[in-house]
């Protein structure tokens, strides 16, 4: 990596971050593909998480994720993607900051299926968080707010967890060929 | 400062004023809309803000497709929502249902009706309200090089397939091809986003990208500080 492409605030550089910002992208893009309106909820989870832990596990800076989740809930919010307004960005920052910190306390979670599992799971129980604060705003029964997090939370973790587990063969090949480190 | 280099600066000046204005506008109305929507609970206040909504999206005048797009979203929802009511509450909740669909979609509407007004190059323009310069460059950048990614991973899909991969479409359901997917598929693709983002980068350091911390435009190697178009 080359220092002068280094950011010297941050420690990101050039090259990472635009790596950031197509994953990013794609989160997006994948997100307006699948508009399907089947019912089938949580199902932008699958790629949302795939797409954070690849960027969190191909850029080594603490706040990869963070950065694509942010990114990506800009550009949700710009084009007026999902429903809730400015809370859209949230959808996309709560999971990617559980994975940043995931990454912080237990950075070797990439190498195991059980242990992206799990990270992806937690991640993707932010949407029990999310639903709820969006369905209380709009001022819903508390019985029904939490039937309906449950539901959107299950179906997240569901998921996120198949997402997940494309993640560590990737990350595996691309060590192997010297692509990350 | 050269005289082409002062041209394309006040050019840049002149069309962040005049553009920069009416998307800062648009932007600002747009997230008190769904602000208030969200806010908002009473009946009446709800119905003015509808009104204004619709205001905002004669102003936008959208076109035939994306109304009757935003027509079949709130028909979707509120069945939705009420069959949940209904099954909750009894028909006794129905108005409520109504109410929160209602909500629902006039915070999702201004969005809308705000991408469907606003071009490529104004979108990234509105990323630099938002954002540090450096990162308004990466989103615009990435926005701008998705396209010539997707074209070459479309190329890649053929000529993995011709090589004999099981990643037909047919083949997401049998697990035992997931395999061809990750190999033949994610990986090159990987590899080649981050070499694109190498490309990129290094294109972007040879015209000085980086030297100052405030937005700069190119040509600028020798006066970037004179430059600087600050935000």
């Amino acid at each position: 990596m080359n220092n002068e492409m280094m950011n010297h605030e941050s420690g990101l550089s050039l090259r990472d971050a635009l790596f950031l910002g197509f994953c990013a992208v794609f989160t997006v893009v994948f997100r307006m593909a699948f508009r399907w309106h089947l019912g089938i909820s949580g199902h932008a989870m699958f790629y949302t998480l795939a797409l954070l832990l690849l960027a969190r596990g191909s850029v080594n800076f603490r706040w990869s994720a963070s950065c694509v989740g942010t990114l990506s809930g800009l550009m949700a919010l710009i084009l007026g993607l999902g429903k809730g307004g400015p809370l859209v960005v949230a959808k996309f920052l709560f999971p990617a900051v559980a994975v940043d910190l995931s990454a912080l306390i237990w950075p070797l979670f990439f190498e195991s299926y059980i242990a992206i599992a799990l990270v992806a799971a937690l991640a993707s129980a932010t949407k029990f968080l999310n639903s709820i604060v969006m369905d209380w705003l709009v001022g819903m029964d508390r019985v029904l707010i939490l039937q309906r997090a449950l539901i959107d939370a299950a179906g997240a973790i569901l998921f996120g967890v198949a997402g997940s587990l494309l993640v560590p063969p990737v990350l595996r090949r691309l060590k192997a060929r010297g692509v990350i480190q | 400062m050269s005289v082409e280099q002062c041209i394309i600066s006040q050019q840049v000046k002149v069309k962040r004023t005049v553009i920069g204005f009416s998307l800062v506008a648009r932007l600002c109305l747009s997230l008190l809309l769904s602000c208030l929507a969200v806010a908002l609970h009473s009946p009446l206040a709800l119905l003015g803000l509808g009104m204004a909504s619709f205001v905002y999206l004669g102003i936008s005048r959208p076109g035939w497709p994306f109304l009757w797009k935003a027509v079949r979203v709130l028909l979707w929802q509120t069945t939705v929502l009420l069959v949940l009511h209904y099954l909750r509450f009894g028909p006794a909740g129905l108005p409520t249902g109504l109410r929160i669909s209602w909500q629902l979609f006039l915070a999702f509407l201004p969005g809308m009706v705000l991408l469907q007004g606003t071009s490529q190059s104004q979108l990234v323009q509105m990323a630099g309200y938002l954002l540090s310069p450096r990162f308004a460059f990466v989103l615009g950048t990435s926005l701008h090089f998705v396209p010539l990614l997707i074209c070459e991973i479309k190329g890649l899909y053929q000529a993995q397939i011709l090589r004999g991969a099981r990643i037909e479409r047919r083949d997401i359901l049998k697990p035992w091809c997931w395999s061809d997917w990750v190999g033949c598929l994610i990986v090159p693709v990987t590899v080649h986003a981050l070499s694109l983002a190498g490309d990129i980068a290094l294109a972007a350091r040879v015209r000085d990208f980086g030297v100052s911390k405030h937005r700069t435009c190119w040509p600028g190697t020798e006066n970037a500080s004179e430059l600087e178009i600050p935000l």
